[in-house]
């Protein structure tokens, strides 16, 4: 993976430095409130509704073993032992402290880390496929990209006070695993005829209030150009985008306001003029970053069937290895080399995306044994171990279960994207993660579940999103009616390929109603499912008529709120 | 009633491009523009003033053609700048700046508040597009936090909102040795010959 250079490090302990003296103004009053919270954003530091919260960044979800210490470390010395994988691949805790933070970050900056730009009106981290470099379905390794611009976004002057904030995704594989087309800009790398690497820009996607898919607005733009396209993106956005009203301050509104052919003609125009500056990427800079990300030091081994696997096992062990292997595991560019994905998502017990300290060593321990020593986080806020030797996968399965991790319920019911929530989150409407354990407890049985098949269920406790709920094939959003927590219900939301942005299936539901909703909802698509049809299927195949009368069938008016929530 | 359209810093923070920041006494007066309409304000001949863009649009440009006006006179004594607002599209008024450039000293761009980030593009194009070298100054809810981004965008001076630690804002450009990318003020930081010093062209 990318080890810093002077420059990085630089750049990094000189940010540790200068935000020191932004958090020492701000506690001797030199620096108000209202004009500190703007900086601190910018490096990551909420204020939630009990402490701040620190976001650090996991460019692109990339992560070594030694970096995974640290986050323990930080968790068990600055925290209260635990931290919480996000949707957009950083971590974020909890129970911070002001006055500690800056040691915080000094701590993250000798393993190579940072919090720059993890909020705030700027550009965010830059997320990408957690399987970039090993995916059997890729067709360019995203990650040298992702990290040229990552330096190049890294406190950049022009779009520090953008009208809102700004995400980037990055993928390059046949399946999109970034959810590209609900990002400000997702950015497509293929090769092209020439076997150049070139890249299709799509913009003005998004979730929150208003979600919308993003717009085809360039194709085949080579890759050494993005900083030079991409600045006349962004300062058509800086200049023209909306500040009146901060919900219709995101890239979407002008996008949509314009109309994509617009607005991408608007970027031709201002491109026109810079498009062959300076600020472009040379080709020793991607030799320099991409040699960074060549292949480790794969052993040459053959391919081993699952069925081989599985036989390998004792027999008492057989029924649940296999499922581990069929949700768990994933296919590899590489003979003998499979992706482990660690299950964040035991029933009941934690809230997703949450690992303790001791998880976190142990893991680490792990990567360093079983993959090269580095990890990935999914935006599905999961761990990845992402060069593992099939033949070494058993004894993995055996060591990871004492972490309790390897629950096989990847891609189904349980592996619940859910937002912190009203237990942490002050923008919060609604609690997410009470919602979440009721769901993993109604439906802990794991035949039942595997029987299902692949669903996907995401919560989000406000109208932001952070859940991603609108991609999810069931969504839950929290809303707030005269001061009590309601849920609304989308169906049909889907990432990848086929993204799709969920509908509404009408008023929402008191909390403790959503368990049986659920069930009435996936009673529905098994009564209807044919054969091997997953849920998405049946759902497109019937629409929402079936699932929607279900889900209201014999429920008192009490336990559903009024219209218009 | 003038007292209120007018803001008159008592210093401000000059940092020219190849040269180091300092405090110096501040010499341009800052109108408002706001309750005169067409009518020029009173200010004594000497005092240099920024107008209004907008009002030099609508106004200023039609006065200075009388060489008898005191717009005239103001530029001959290179005494009268514009200062943009943060919604003023420079780039459809090419020619009004292309013009401009031989008249003003100095020009102005304007934050309305301080997480306003719309004059750093506005100073950007003034450099990269209008090849502007005389000074762009920062105006308005200016302060300390925002002049790395504004030193880097365009900016070469600031009228800092007086509340601001003067001290602590000239210490705020050695906080950075490197950056990661290109700005009007520096060019990526680059290991020893790792960068051609031609960028690739593009055909597109």
């Amino acid at each position: 993976m990318y080890k810093y250079d002077y420059i990085d490090q630089t750049l990094v302990n000189e940010r540790v430095t200068q935000f020191k003296d932004q958090v020492e103004r701000r506690i001797d009053g030199s620096l108000p409130e209202e004009e500190f919270r703007p900086l601190r954003l910018q490096n990551g530091l909420y204020h939630q509704r009990h402490a701040y919260m620190l976001r650090v960044a996991i460019p692109y979800g990339l992560l070594s073993s030694d970096q995974l210490r640290t986050l323990a470390h930080i968790a068990n010395k600055y925290d209260r032992g635990y931290g919480h994988f996000t949707t957009r691949q950083n971590i974020q805790f909890n129970w911070i402290k002001l006055e500690e933070s800056p040691a915080i970050l000094a701590d993250l900056a000798k393993v190579q880390m940072h919090a720059i730009q993890t909020s705030g009106n700027c550009i965010r981290n830059i997320t990408s496929d957690a399987f970039a470099g090993v995916a059997a379905d890729e067709y360019v390794d995203p990650r040298p990209v992702c990290e040229l611009l990552r330096q190049w976004s890294t406190l950049h002057p022009e779009f520090a006070f953008l009208p809102r904030k700004f995400k980037f995704a990055v993928c390059g594989a046949k399946e999109d695993r970034t959810i590209l087309l609900c990002h400000d800009v997702g950015i497509s790398l293929k090769k092209n005829p020439q076997g150049e690497l070139v890249a299709d820009i799509y913009a003005g996607g998004g979730m929150g209030r208003t979600p919308i898919l993003g717009s085809l607005i360039k194709e085949n733009l080579p890759w050494n150009i993005l900083p030079s396209y991409l600045t006349a993106l962004l300062r058509v956005y800086n200049r023209f985008g909306r500040r009146d009203n901060i919900y219709k301050a995101r890239i979407k509104i002008l996008v949509k306001a314009l109309g994509p052919e617009e607005f991408a003609r608007q970027v031709e125009g201002e491109w026109a003029s810079i498009k062959d500056g300076d600020d472009n990427f040379q080709q020793s800079e991607w030799d320099r970053v991409a040699n960074h990300f060549t292949k480790p030091a794969y052993k040459s081994a053959q391919s081993i069937s699952t069925q081989d696997l599985i036989d390998g096992v004792p027999a008492n062990e057989q029924v649940a290895f296999a499922r581990w292997l069929e949700r768990n595991v994933k296919a590899h560019q590489v003979a003998g080399y499979a992706s482990v994905i660690f299950s964040l998502k035991p029933h009941g017990s934690v809230a997703p995306g949450d690992a303790t300290t001791e998880q976190m060593l142990a893991i680490a321990d792990l990567a360093d044994q079983y993959s090269f020593g580095e990890l990935r986080v999914t935006h599905e806020q999961n761990l990845v171990l992402a060069d593992v030797e099939q033949s070494k996968l058993l004894e993995l399965w055996h060591k990871a279960k004492a972490q309790n991790v390897v629950l096989p319920n990847i891609g189904l019911l349980t592996d619940i994207i859910a937002c912190p929530g009203g237990d942490f989150c002050s923008l919060a409407n609604a609690k997410s993660l009470p919602i979440a354990k009721a769901i993993q407890e109604r439906f802990d049985d794991l035949d039942y579940l595997h029987d299902l098949g692949e669903i996907s269920l995401n919560i989000s406790g406000c109208i932001n999103s952070c859940g991603h709920h609108h991609v999810g094939n069931i969504g839950v959003l929290g809303v707030d009616k005269d001061g009590e927590e309601w849920y609304q219900i989308t169906l049909g939301g889907e990432q990848g390929n086929h993204a799709a942005i969920g509908k509404v299936i009408g008023p929402s539901f008191g909390a403790e109603q959503i368990p049986e909703v659920m069930a009435d909802i996936i009673d529905t698509f098994v009564k209807h499912r044919t054969a091997d049809e997953a849920f998405i299927e049946t759902y497109r195949r019937l629409g929402v008529t079936p699932f929607k009368e279900a889900a209201y069938l014999n429920r008192s008016k009490e336990n559903i709120a009024g219209a218009g929530v | 009633m003038s007292q209120s359209v007018m803001q008159n810093s008592k210093n401000v923070l000059l940092y020219p491009k190849d040269g180091k920041p300092s405090i110096i006494a501040n010499e341009w007066l800052i109108w408002n523009g706001t309750d005169h309409g067409q009518t020029f304000p009173e200010i004594e001949r000497e005092q240099k003033v920024l107008v209004p863009f907008q009002w030099w649009l609508s106004h200023g440009q039609a006065q200075a053609k009388d060489s008898d006006s005191e717009l005239a006179r103001r530029i001959q004594n290179q005494t009268i700048g514009v200062w943009f607002a943060a919604d003023d599209d420079v780039l459809k008024h090419a020619e009004v700046i292309a013009a401009g450039k031989l008249i003003w000293p100095v020009v102005g761009a304007d934050f309305p508040i301080f997480r306003d980030g719309r004059s750093f593009s506005t100073a950007a194009l003034l450099r990269e597009r209008f090849h502007w070298a005389g000074e762009i100054r920062a105006i308005g809810d200016v302060l300390i936090d925002q002049l790395i981004q504004g030193a880097r965008s365009g900016f070469d001076s600031f009228a800092l909102r007086a509340d601001q630690n003067r001290d602590v804002a000239l210490k705020q450009f050695d906080l950075f040795t490197v950056t990661t990318q290109n700005s009007w003020r520096d060019r990526r930081s680059q290991l020893n010959g790792q960068l051609n010093s031609q960028a690739i062209k593009t055909s597109q």
